[in-house]
């Protein structure tokens, strides 16, 4: 069901859900942007960025969290699950596509994160498609794309004083009760717009035969290669948004046991209590982020466990770009003769 | 603008010599605001050498990953040469390893000031030797001055010119004004008490831990950074407020008599820290108390590793 | 009703020379002074200031000996440095100069602690509680980017 919100709606609408939701949407804060919960007052940054500098996932699993506190004698409690229902504006195709990723980790069969489950059941997504693509998001090229809808509540399209919504499930449904109905020239030019913003965005690397590639060439020079100028830092890894990778240490003196996000990246990550550590280098560190993202995980969940936001790319300090490590790996032997 | 043929002329002669293993330096980026720290193992490779004003990195946080025993060269600027004198002085790498190729340096753009200009969707950028840039982005054309991209460590930089290079390649510019260093600090330390502590605190609650600016500084190469121990437990490792000023703290600390206000740190954050402000008070007491500014020479110790009779500090009688 | 200060005094364990001063300081300490003894002020690392001010400490005391009386000959002079710029540091960032005294005694020296400690706490009382870098205490965790 296609309906039309007036831009000059859009606060008013906000307002409105506010009355029942803790509503997120994307606002300035220093040079990018960031989801921060509506207040009085509010001003939105739609346009200053693309998309804000921490992926969504942050309000899912956040940078710090207590699990337990405990006193020296008075034994532990557990931190209770929030469940305070919330509303995240705004929100790019490709984090959304990540949650849904993001998912399959914390809400197995066997195993669920309360915190996890507690939060995503009580959050509808409702997500603004990218009608200009931009140029270090490379979504299209693995398997998502500027309008992809998995994840979201409902799909926002911009086309200009008007956002044309496609609502996509019965909460997004919901939230939408009060909107007018688009007319058939209006959802046809949503569409129109769509392929067109899909279509005008450059194949980064050839996917076809990446994830063989990368199995065989385990041993090759190439990730030594490519992982040169590396720094061993934190920022591809937090910045983007399928990593979740966390740790958990218990702080004596505040008494409280934290999970805080953790990176393949870090020397200590893989460091045993032994003094063994098998990534020594970021020789074997970069072999692991890429395939876990390129070829493990296609193994695990039948997709690449990347949605091309293009945050690692625009971020890392030493300007280091996956599409490129992608697009040699691309000229990697198929078969490797094993003598 | 660095001369670039003299310094691929000379980088490859080093190589092809024998004098050195490997070259570090930048070579173009893959993105159009970041060319990347290169490592030319030979001649050939040095054909992609590239030098402006958007090569960003300390190159000098490279040294300290390869063996002592391994012939090095290195392309410096002002800075990187004195991060490598200190690392030499730290015994990260003798001296007779190290072949430096000296550029004067006129400063390094911060992409975040060019993006403010022309949006988020840079397609390209030109250095033009009238130190003007040229930039397309989605949003048009823009001709921007590049003294107004400088990064702030740049636009305050004293000493320009490597100082201990094997070759200087490049005119070489005239010093920096002491006096923009020191009003730096001075701005800060007028400001009162109450509102210095809160733009530190607003400027630490944005930290990730991502531990970039660690990364990106020649001098932070501990193999077990402080932030690792878990007996003491010197600083929390979260998001949380102890946590994040507890990093800022430190690592600015473990700096002093060895920062070279090169300013990587702040350009390696995702997340626009600045942190400068407090390398640069530490910088500025080692000047003004112990007339000691690091990097000058190989010889002369920091002042936390000497220890006079002599000291007049405001609690010894 | 001004609360009363936290003092945490860092002591020497050579710098109270007369036996009574030390027996004062073992068992007599007021409650809300807490003492971490080290065996010389040159063990003291900045960041143990650091944690006592995260922790909550209104004002940090550190006794140790006159530069020609250290125990270990020099011990005490490898602290000043530091410490000293640590406090100036702490006092950039929020943490007032003044919570931070050092009090280096003559082995000769006979009940100066517990004046110092006396008049150092009725300053802090003055001066009020310190809040701005006492964020141990504080228990939500997170940050900005939550």
């Amino acid at each position: 069901m296609n309906l039309i919100l007036k831009k000059d709606q859009l606060n008013h609408q906000l307002n409105a859900w506010r009355q029942d939701y803790e509503v997120y949407a994307p606002q300035s804060l220093q040079n990018y942007t960031h989801f921060l919960p509506l207040q009085d007052g509010f001003e939105l940054a739609l346009d200053k960025a693309h998309n804000t500098r921490i992926p969504p996932k942050a309000l899912f699993l956040p940078t710090s969290e207590a699990l337990l506190k405990f006193t020296r004698v008075g034994g532990y409690e557990q931190v209770p699950t929030e469940t305070t229902p919330r509303l995240i504006f705004g929100i790019r195709p490709c984090d959304a596509h990540a949650m849904t990723m993001l998912d399959t980790v914390f809400e197995q069969e066997r195993y669920t994160d309360p915190h996890w489950q507690a939060r995503r059941d009580a959050t509808l997504l409702v997500g603004l498609g990218c009608h200009e693509p931009c140029q270090t998001g490379f979504c299209t090229t693995v398997g998502s794309g500027p309008f992809n809808h998995a994840g979201l509540d409902a799909i926002l399209t911009d086309l200009g004083d008007i956002f044309l919504v496609e609502t996509l499930t019965e909460k997004g449904e919901s939230l939408f009760s009060q909107l007018e109905t688009a007319t058939e020239e209006q959802s046809a030019q949503a569409s129109v717009l769509q392929q067109a913003a899909a279509a005008s965005m450059p194949i980064a690397f050839e996917t076809e035969g990446l994830k063989e590639k990368l199995d065989q060439n385990f041993d090759s020079p190439y990730w030594e290669e490519i992982s040169r100028s590396c720094l061993s830092c934190g920022v591809c890894t937090f910045l983007c948004p399928t990593c979740f990778c966390f740790d958990i240490v218990d702080e004596a003196q505040r008494g409280e046991r934290v999970r805080n996000w953790d990176t393949c990246m870090f020397r200590t990550y893989s460091l045993e209590a032994s003094g063994h550590n098998p990534r020594p280098s970021r020789v074997e560190r970069t072999r692991q982020r890429l395939s876990h993202k390129y070829t493990y995980w296609v193994d695990q969940i039948n997709q690449i466990g990347c949605t091309g936001c293009g945050r690692c790319v625009r971020y890392c300090p030493v300007g280091l770009d996956i599409r490129a490590m992608l697009r040699k790996a691309n000229q990697l032997p198929s078969e490797v003769a094993h003598v | 603008m660095p001369e670039l043929d003299a310094l691929k002329a000379e980088a490859k002669r080093l190589l092809d010599e024998g004098i050195v293993e490997m070259v570090i330096g930048f070579k173009a980026g893959d993105t159009p605001l970041h060319p990347q720290p290169a490592f030319f193992k030979t001649s050939e490779e040095i054909d992609q050498l590239v030098y402006n004003a958007l090569c960003q990195n300390n190159l000098a946080t490279y040294l300290t990953r390869f063996p002592k025993t391994q012939k090095i060269g290195m392309l410096v600027r002002g800075c990187e040469n004195r991060s490598v004198n200190a690392l030499v002085f730290e015994g990260q790498h003798p001296r007779e390893n190290l072949y430096l190729i000296g550029i004067p340096c006129e400063g390094i753009i911060d992409w975040r000031k060019i993006i403010e200009k022309t949006g988020e969707e840079v397609i390209s950028v030109f250095e033009q030797s009238d130190n003007k840039i040229l930039v397309e982005s989605k949003s048009g054309s823009f001709t921007l001055e590049k003294t107004t991209l400088l990064h702030e460590s740049c636009a305050r930089c004293i000493h320009p010119n490597p100082i201990s290079a094997d070759i200087v390649i490049g005119e070489l510019l005239p010093e920096g004004d002491p006096a923009l260093a020191r009003e730096q600090v001075a701005a800060f330390t007028d400001l009162s008490l109450q509102e210095r502590h809160a733009w530190f605190r607003q400027e630490a609650e944005r930290c990730i831990r991502c531990y970039a600016c660690r990364e990106a500084c020649p001098m932070c190469y501990c193999e077990e950074c402080f932030v690792d121990h878990v007996s003491p437990r010197w600083t929390e490792s979260g998001t949380t407020p102890a946590g994040m000023q507890g990093w800022h703290i430190v690592r600015a600390f473990h700096q002093t008599g060895r920062c070279t206000s090169c300013g990587a740190c702040e350009r390696a954050c995702p997340m626009d820290i600045k942190m400068t402000y407090l390398t640069e008070k530490l910088n500025q007491d080692m000047r003004q108390k112990y007339n000691f500014e690091v990097g000058l020479d190989t010889e002369t110790p920091p002042p936390f590793s000497t220890i006079t009779l002599d000291d007049k500090s405001r609690f010894i009688v | 009703m001004s609360e009363t200060p936290k003092l945490v005094l860092f002591q020497c364990q050579w710098c109270l020379f007369s036996p009574a001063d030390q027996e004062w300081v073992d068992n007599q300490l007021p409650a809300n002074i807490h003492l971490i003894k080290v065996p010389c002020t040159g063990r003291i690392n900045p960041l143990y200031l650091l944690n006592a001010v995260q922790g909550g400490a209104d004002g940090i005391m550190i006794s140790g000996c006159l530069p020609e009386q250290c125990h270990f000959k020099t011990g005490n002079i490898g602290a000043r440095r530091q410490l000293e710029e640590f406090s100036d540091y702490l006092n950039y960032i929020g943490y007032e100069q003044e919570r931070v005294r050092f009090l280096w005694l003559d082995l000769q020296d006979r009940g100066i602690i517990q004046k110092e400690l006396a008049a150092f706490e009725a300053q802090l009382e003055a001066l009020g509680p310190a809040h701005n870098l006492a964020t141990r205490t504080v228990k939500s965790a997170g940050g900005a980017n939550a």
